[in-house]
């Protein structure tokens, strides 16, 4: 093998070649990915669903091999159904996200799956678990995964602060996504978003049309348009 | 009894004709030959008391424990045959080690408590086996806070408030009910467990026996530990005194 | 065939919640010859009376070593103690392996206890038809454990095991009180007198029939000398001094009247020490 396989694909496996985020809140979590699915340089799905529900509370956004992080997230659906019957009561997302990794680790050989799970529990409320390529397990406020999160992470960490509401932190993570999918070749499409909370679930969604947009060239748009104002209202999903 | 004889209590697999499991029910009998555990559950932590039969003088007071420890916050104690409590104690271990594995997180006791039981049931199905001769007390303080669970030899569990199992577990049980459990502080716990073992001794009149205690409470930073020495002789103390008053009064 | 139902197999219990085939395996142990051990503050001692099937055979061998800090005295089948102990020497092994330091006394009796007691649970095996007595050191100092075939072990002061031990026992449980601060030498005599009870009326110890055990620092009767006073087995000659330590059940007896003596006239004149001292409360 003369290039690198960065993520073990076989030829025609389908990839997540994608941009997800989690970011935690004092209510809850946002997280939020992008809709691209990828067959080499074909888009084998351009609205996909890359934000999973593995419990009532508790979602995983998938990067990697849509396969393996379909089969992965299959069986912690089924292990946290076992769990809640058995324990008499919602698992944590730390359980949830226990088992993610004890997978993702015992099979890292076999998997190409980099995993971020988030959502709320009684115990500690939001947050977010991040499990990169080799099955290590870390909590953190906000995390991103994909392949455009590395054309992001500058932005995030000089944007991020602690305190943030609901619509700060939305705004945040839309604003994320739209960068790295505008830089990034293997994301694109939709940004798809939910917000967890106590309460319940709630499913955003921003078409391709209506991403936020930042400077992209004096060509392309004229003069540049102050940010605030081209931003959009999130507008949230008729029908899916 | 009508199960000698009739062939129907020779194996664990066999029903008698009416549905009973006679070999569990042997084995219950095991239990009951053996020193009365205890355990006790209050609002902030959870006591476990055990009459440890001393059978030689020649024994090493303290060296023979029979209350073990399965994970950090979780305490067991049996009577019954002492071996099998062994036996017993290391499959809870190697249970509270998976679920940490599994979870990455520490055990409730009902998960524990919950697989021992099937553990012990499936010991119950064979011809090739015989049932645990042991009731099992487990004690923990965990994040659904105290816990007390009993596994029978049936595999059969039940939580608990005061539990008492063994050969003087009748007069424990009343002793227990005569408590108000949820008004307890964790060291007037210990004192009534060590009452309640030393009332429950002179009852049945056996030979020596050495007192054994543990507790799990905010005191110990909810982990299982041995009650302390200054302590346990404190309720030792108090309860020999029972005996004195009574003899006075009589 | 049977002596009653509820004895053909070990996975039986009896309606009284008894193990007839474990009671049994314990029948197997006191078939052997005996073996003392018995523990002071610096030594622990086994002593073994070892049977020969006639003039030209050798003498059966009643001690292994385990390792460095640990050995055992048995009694019972002979074979099932070497696998036991074989079993002994790899858990010893493997601690040293794994964990760089000698594996802790009672960590090794559990898991052959352990090991026992799946044989008085489950179909197809016999339960182990051995006892052993086990001394070892370790950080807390010397220790004597007793392991039986029901799975049980137990810690010990000192403690007799096999044919007519329990001779032995109630001598053990007369003088037990001094073995902690016994003279070593002493501590081998109160074995040797103690394992001089379990012999039949016309047998006496001699070099040949007689093994002692030893755990601790080297006593003025022994040649060689074993580094951080590991076990080692005396046999033969080199038993011979301590055999000679030992006193007649005569010259005993006589010991102890004038002892009872001399305590009675303390007594008459109000010096004497509280006798509440010799009472053991194991509860206390």
């Amino acid at each position: 093998m003369d290039h690198i396989d960065f993520n073990r694909l076989k030829t025609g496996e389908v990839n997540l070649g994608t941009s997800i985020m989690a970011v935690q809140f004092d209510g809850g979590v946002v997280i939020g990915a992008d809709s691209r699915t990828t067959t080499g340089s074909y888009i084998a799905n351009r609205v996909t669903d890359k934000l999973t529900h593995v419990h009532d509370r508790i979602y995983c956004c998938r990067s990697g091999s849509a396969a393996d992080t379909q089969a992965v997230a299959d069986i912690v659906h089924y292990s946290l159904q076992m769990y809640s019957q058995a324990a008499g009561k919602p698992p944590s997302v730390h359980t949830a996200a226990a088992i993610f990794q004890k997978l993702c680790y015992e099979n890292k050989d076999a998997l190409s799956a980099g995993i971020i799970v988030a959502g709320w529990d009684d115990s500690v409320g939001p947050s977010v678990y991040n499990i990169p390529l080799g099955g290590g397990l870390f909590r953190q406020p906000w995390a991103i995964g994909g392949s455009g999160s590395t054309y992001v992470y500058g932005y995030c960490d000089a944007t991020y602060k602690e305190g943030w509401g609901r619509d700060e932190t939305v705004n945040f993570v839309k604003n994320t996504l739209s960068l790295a999918m505008s830089r990034d070749g293997s994301s694109g499409g939709v940004i798809r978003m939910c917000v967890i909370t106590k309460d319940n679930v709630e499913r955003l969604f921003v078409p391709g049309n209506e991403l936020p947009k930042f400077w992209e060239g004096h060509e392309v748009l004229g003069a540049a348009p102050k940010l605030g104002k081209v931003v959009p209202d999130v507008v949230p999903m008729a029908v899916e | 009894m009508t199960s000698i004889g009739t062939g129907y209590d020779l194996s664990a697999s066999t029903y008698s004709p009416d549905g009973r499991i006679f070999q569990v029910e042997y084995a219950n009998k095991a239990v009951e030959n053996s020193g009365t555990a205890i355990g006790l559950k209050v609002k902030d932590g959870i006591v476990l008391a055990v009459e440890k039969l001393v059978h030689s003088k020649l024994l090493v007071p303290g060296a023979n424990r029979r209350i073990q420890t399965i994970d950090r916050h979780i305490g067991l104690a049996t009577a019954g045959l002492l071996a099998d409590g062994r036996h017993l104690s290391n499959r809870a271990r190697d249970e509270a080690a998976n679920y940490r594995e599994t979870y990455n997180a520490p055990p409730p006791l009902k998960a524990v408590a919950d697989r021992l039981g099937l553990y012990v049931q499936a010991y119950t199905l064979y011809s090739s086996v015989r049932p645990f001769g042991i009731s099992t007390i487990l004690g923990t303080v965990d994040e659904d806070g105290p816990g007390l669970f009993v596994v029978e030899p049936s595999g059969i569990f039940y939580g608990y408030n005061g539990a008492a199992v063994g050969k003087g577990k009748q007069l424990a049980k009343t002793e227990l009910e005569k408590l108000d459990l949820s008004q307890l502080s964790l060291r007037e716990a210990v004192i009534e467990a060590a009452r309640i073992i030393y009332l429950v001794h002179e009852d049945t009149r056996e030979k020596e026996f050495e007192l054994e205690m543990s507790w799990i409470g905010p005191e110990t930073n909810n982990t299982h530990l041995p009650v302390p020495q200054d302590l346990l002789e404190e309720a030792e103390t108090k309860a020999k005194e029972q005996f004195e008053f009574e003899d006075d009064a009589a | 065939m049977f002596r009653n139902t509820y004895d053909s197999d070990n996975t039986v219990f009896s309606p009284q919640g008894r193990l007839h085939q474990v009671e049994y395996a314990l029948e197997a142990v006191k078939q052997g010859s005996a073996a003392i051990g018995l523990r002071s503050k610096t030594h622990a001692v086994l002593l073994a009376l070892k049977r020969s099937t006639g003039e030209l055979a050798s003498y059966q061998q009643k001690m292994f070593r385990i390792d460095d800090h640990v050995g055992i005295a048995i009694a019972g089948l002979t074979s099932d103690a070497r696998v036991l102990s074989n079993f002994m020497r790899q858990q010893a092994m493997s601690s040293k392996m794994v964990f760089n330091r000698p594996i802790p006394v009672n960590r090794l009796v559990s898991s052959i206890a352990d090991k026992a007691q799946v044989n008085t649970q489950e179909y197809g095996r016999r339960p182990y038809g051995v006892g052993f007595l086990v001394i070892g050191q370790d950080n807390s100092g010397p220790h004597l454990y007793e392991f039986s075939p029901s799975g049980n072990s137990y810690e010990y002061y000192a403690m007799s095991i096999g044919a007519r031990s329990q001779s032995a026992k109630t001598y053990l449980e007369k003088h037990y009180e001094k073995f902690a601060d016994c003279s070593f030498e002493d501590l081998v005599r109160h074995g040797l007198h103690a394992l001089r009870e379990t012999l039949q009326q016309d047998k006496e110890l001699n070099v040949n029939n007689t093994s002692i055990g030893i755990i601790g620092p080297k006593s003025e009767h022994e040649k060689s000398e074993t580094p951080g006073g590991a076990f080692r087995i005396l046999e033969n000659e080199a038993v011979e001094p301590f055999l000679q330590t030992m006193r007649s059940k005569e010259e005993l007896k006589e010991e102890e009247r004038q002892a009872l003596d001399a305590s009675k006239a303390e007594e008459a004149t109000g010096t004497a020490a509280p006798a509440a001292d010799d009472d053991v409360q194991m509860s206390g």
